[in-house]
């Protein structure tokens, strides 16, 4: 037999079995977590099914707070009180409520992702955790459930792309250009389904935040995951967080990929995935101009501390004001990341500006919450989806880095950095 | 507040055969155009029902006048976006039968499957198949045909796991066992 992939090897270590590509395995969980979007429906059916049977592992068990933070209308509210009053009926401690921030970012945060593990949870973007080599994918009301239940779920082993970056690039591109550069190369008709694992040197020299930014798109790229095996700066900072020893689950050297792809992105330029679709990128000159109302710095994919850097670095070299018609809104991905930005004085430059500094949370990447759009608004975002109408009927939005937002902020049209 | 799973799993037919309308939409519908997002806080089946592929563009008349039966044909990639389980909910209480697409995004597929909502594979079928055309649908076979039209068409049939979990009605019917077993 050949050797494993990444994703073979956690899910055989999880399963006991030899798990292959294509292979159906039952694999436990290491986490399985509910924000306040599908965590009510999922107490709601465990309930339903189970009555008041006791969960598998209150430990194991955590609820982010995240999609509608602090609740804006009562259902929501009612369904916060749901997930609330089902902890502390069932003892589980780690409840991360609406002062939180984006789940996934808190968790990492909190040391309760660890390489190797397998993450269950109420949000597609779950698998931005294979940022750190964790195996974690979002599910439904139903897996959520069992899985409190049971502690373990069914899963279709992935096939796995190796897929290698060559050349160098530097600013103003980031790594939402390189996510944004392989959403256009890729057929998302061979992705389906399938585990990435990433490689090469535009790799190795993405910090935590960068692979952050190219996992979390893993699922617009229609993958299961992405993975990035950590290198010892990232092992470093998740054994401290931790308090435990942490090793990097890396693929064997004869491990059978799928497909392996290369790519060359030797001066790589700044990108934005125009409407309707994420994959749907051109470089940002060649819609330069586009007038815009609204630019949102932030989501689970860019609201990392260096993201909100970059940002204010960018507003204060082109003069540190956001164009009049422009509404700015800045939401840091953590109540961390918050706080690292008010003590890099970060705050100062947006509000100075004309930002608003929103509350840690999901804030524009739902509808659910704030910054809705008017019928013919325009957005630019640095977050994952741009699929119509999400914001507003009528609406439309692009995607694109920290640095391109705030630069179009300042000119009231896209516009590339200074 | 009631609660999401399907009344009775008797709506499911044991075999997996069945015949019905034709919907036809294309690639890439994604979750929000199968149910948008400002509905999430919704848990009621029923009044979730009412906003079923509401986003689709030349589909809004959808839950005026789908029937019992009727069967959803989709080109590639269907139920792309978001892990919400609400894309199949919605259009399991609209009484659809089944969803027989090109291809389905991962979290669908799944979902479909816990729910025990009959899903099919079928290279090509949106491009064969027209909206009203008459459909008999095996998904113990994987075969589709289209007596409108006159043509059978061949996909991927249900098996393994994933048919035995459907069989059960749902994840939660498949585990009742292990779950009884322990208490």
């Amino acid at each position: 037999m050949s050797g494993k992939t990444v994703i073979e090897k956690i899910l055989s270590d999880h399963s006991g079995e030899d798990a292959r590509a294509g292979d159906r395995v039952w694999a436990d969980l290491d986490l399985a977590v509910v924000r306040d979007f599908g965590g009510p429906n999922v107490v709601l059916e465990y309930e339903k099914q189970l009555a008041d049977k006791p969960v598998w592992d209150p430990q194991k068990i955590a609820m982010t707070f995240d999609y509608q933070a602090p609740a804006k209308v009562v259902q929501v509210a009612n369904n916060q009180r749901i997930c609330r009053e089902f902890a502390a009926k069932h003892g589980i401690p780690h409840v991360f409520d609406v002062n939180a921030g984006i789940g996934q970012h808190v968790l990492l945060e909190h040391g309760m992702v660890l390489p190797g593990s397998v993450i269950i949870g109420t949000d597609s973007h779950m698998n931005l955790l294979g940022a750190v080599g964790s195996f974690s994918t979002g599910m439904g009301t139903t897996d959520l459930a069992a899985g409190w239940a049971t502690g373990r779920l069914w899963f279709r082993v992935p096939g796995t792309i190796k897929i290698t970056f060559k050349g160098e690039y530097g600013y103003p591109a980031s790594a939402k250009d390189l996510t944004l550069f392989l959403l256009s190369q890729i057929d998302t008709s061979k992705t389906i389904y399938k585990a990435m694992e990433f490689y090469g040197q535009p790799i190795e020299a993405l910090t935590l935040a960068g692979r952050l930014t190219l996992a979390s798109m893993v699922t617009e790229m229609e993958g299961k995951i992405g993975f990035i095996v950590p290198d010892e700066q990232i092992l470093g900072w998740i054994r401290e967080r931790a308090g435990k020893p942490v090793e990097a689950v890396v693929s064997d050297g004869d491990a059978s990929y799928w497909e392996e792809w290369e790519f060359n992105i030797d001066g790589l330029e700044p990108l934005i995935a125009c409407p309707d679709r994420p994959d749907n990128v051109r470089p940002v000159g060649e819609v330069a101009g586009t007038r815009v109302d609204e630019v949102f710095i932030g989501s689970c994919t860019n609201g990392r501390l260096e993201d909100l850097q970059v940002a204010a670095d960018v507003l204060g070299r082109m003069g540190g004001k956001v164009a009049p018609h422009v509404r700015l809104i800045v939401t840091p991905a953590t109540t961390e990341v918050a706080m690292g930005a008010v003590e890099a004085g970060l705050y100062e430059t947006f509000i100075k500006a004309g930002a608003m500094v929103t509350n840690q949370g999901c804030s524009l990447c739902t509808i659910g919450h704030h910054g809705v759009l008017a019928e013919g608004d325009v957005l630019v975002s640095t977050g994952n989806r741009n699929f119509r109408g999400k914001l507003g009927k009528g609406s439309l939005a692009y995607l694109t880095g920290p640095a391109v937002a705030a630069a179009t902020a300042v000119k009231g049209e896209i516009s590339l950095p200074e | 507040m009631s609660h999401l799973e399907p009344e009775g799993e008797e709506q499911m037919s044991e075999e997996f055969v069945f015949s019905g309308r034709a919907w036809v939409v294309g690639d890439d519908i994604d979750t929000d155009m199968i149910y948008h997002g400002s509905y999430l806080p919704l848990t009621d089946p029923q009044e979730m029902a009412k906003h079923a592929l509401e986003y689709v563009p030349g589909m809004e008349d959808f839950t005026d006048k789908v029937q019992p039966g009727d069967i959803l044909v989709t080109g590639k990639n269907f139920g792309c976006g978001s892990s919400r389980e609400h894309a199949v909910i919605t259009l399991q209480y609209n009484d659809v039968s089944a969803v027989v697409s090109e291809s389905f995004s991962r979290i669908f597929y799944r979902n479909a499957v816990n729910l025990g909502f009959p899903i099919l594979e079928v290279p090509g079928i949106a491009h064969q198949v027209e909206t009203g055309d008459e459909l008999e649908v095996d998904a113990n076979t994987g075969s589709v045909r289209d007596l409108t039209k006159g043509v059978e068409l061949q996909g991927a049939p249900l098996s393994g796991l994933e048919k035995e979990i459907m069989t059960a009605g749902g994840l939660f019917g498949y585990l009742k066992k292990e779950l009884q077993a322990e208490e």
